[in-house]
């Protein structure tokens, strides 16, 4: 099918509450993007082009040199360069071959401004964020 | 549009992107090109997408085509995009089979949208939305390869200037060897031939992508290229300048015996 599989998009919480019909929608939009085990999939300070949402395998965050996470399936990231058009905030690596369904900054603002409902989970992601930096 | 052509039917800048359409000129004149199709942006990104009926159209649209495919991309709708985005958007020289072109058209859609192709564009102003045509051809298995200047770019004289070396011409355009250099003038007088070193050949692998093959220590410093095949480049620098004006940047090729034409475009300040 085309897109990201619906399946795949309604265990990740930013899509969780869409229905049926809008998570089908929202699918179509995304395409498929494999990474080679050790490809940088995003470096720090470089501009954002996409959002992506990890299929299958892992990836590293690191921030400054510094590990801070690992990702999997389910996991996604992109989303802050996409927002404020600013640079990636961490490098992402593949750690092993890499599933991913992108989202391209030209698709992913009309769907958040069209979706109330991806937006409010998108602000609840953000201050989740917000709130482990100011802890660190 | 979700369209795909004979390279000979692309004409539109605005559809197939500028190298398609320099290509389509080419074989509307008879220039000998590898057979090849040319693919819209819009059915580019649809294949990205994994739309069957798009992956279906493309599919059967290059079962006539030899493989292993050459898969370039096109960029569309931007004056001088082919020079801005030299280096942004990706090359794929050897998809092994029709099976894995979607993979590659998928590659060469994620080139154009890339965070480094994302990155450049903020640079240089062009910040929209990205739409990348891609032309596929048979892949060559060049004897040898390399780039011409119809006129030359940095004395301004009037006479061809050739770089060649062994294999696949990407070890010229990539830097990755000292091509032979050549200078001939209109009238075919060969001015100047000086053999490199070419320690490495690039060729296709069965399974696809390409390898850095060490070239036998005998051929390193050997000429490539005969006064025939001078003549023979001589006489095409001439049919493209006739075609499309003068000052061109060609790549060329001889594979099997028989010169094929790659690209033709004006020389920019980048090419020279």
């Amino acid at each position: 099918m085309a897109g990201a599989p619906a399946d795949a998009l309604r265990r990740v919480p930013l899509f969780a509450d869409l229905s049926k019909r809008e998570v089908e929608q929202v699918a179509r939009r995304f395409k498929e993007r494999r990474f080679a085990a050790g490809e940088t999939v995003a470096r720090e300070g470089s501009g954002g082009a996409a959002f992506f949402l990890i299929d299958s395998g892992e990836a590293r965050v690191s921030v400054g040199g510094a590990e801070r996470a690992t990702l999997q399936a389910g996991d996604y990231f992109g989303e802050i360069a996409l927002i404020d058009e600013g640079a990636r905030t961490a490098t992402i690596t593949a750690s092993t071959e890499l599933v991913c369904y992108g989202l391209t900054l030209w698709e992913f603002r009309p769907l958040v401004q069209e979706n109330g409902v991806v937006g409010w989970k998108l602000l609840q992601s953000l201050a989740k964020k917000l709130r482990a930096a100011e802890q660190v | 549009m979700r369209q795909v052509v004979p390279l000979v039917k692309a004409r539109d800048d605005a559809i197939f992107g500028s190298k398609a359409v320099g290509l389509g000129q080419a074989a509307r004149e008879g220039l000998p090109l590898p057979p090849g199709v040319a693919l819209s942006g819009s059915i580019v990104e649809a294949v990205a997408a994994g739309e069957e009926r798009a992956i279906r159209k493309v599919t059967k649209s290059v079962l006539t085509l030899s493989v292993p495919l050459a898969v370039r991309s096109s960029a569309v709708d931007e004056d001088g995009a082919e020079a801005s985005f030299a280096g942004q958007h990706l090359t794929l020289l050897n998809v092994p089979s029709t099976e894995g072109l979607t993979a590659a058209l998928r590659e060469v859609w994620w080139s154009a949208n890339s965070d480094s192709a994302i990155t450049y564009r903020q640079r240089v102003g062009l910040f929209h939305r990205p739409s990348v045509g891609v032309v596929v051809q048979s892949l060559l298995d060049p004897e040898s390869a390399g780039v011409m200047f119809t006129q030359n770019p940095v004395t301004g004289e009037d006479e061809r200037l050739i770089e060649a070396s062994w294999g696949l011409g990407e070890a010229v355009v990539a830097g990755l060897v000292i091509p032979d250099h050549y200078r001939v003038a209109r009238s075919g007088e060969v001015l100047e031939r000086t053999p490199g070193l070419k320690k490495i050949a690039i060729r296709a692998l069965p399974q696809g992508g390409t390898v850095e093959e060490d070239v036998p220590a005998e051929l390193r410093e050997s000429l490539c290229l005969d006064d025939d095949r001078l003549e023979e480049l001589n006489r095409l620098a001439g049919r493209c300048e006739q075609v499309y004006g003068p000052g061109r940047d060609i790549e060329w090729a001889f594979a099997g015996g028989t010169l094929y034409l790659l690209q033709c475009r004006a020389v920019t300040t980048a090419g020279a």
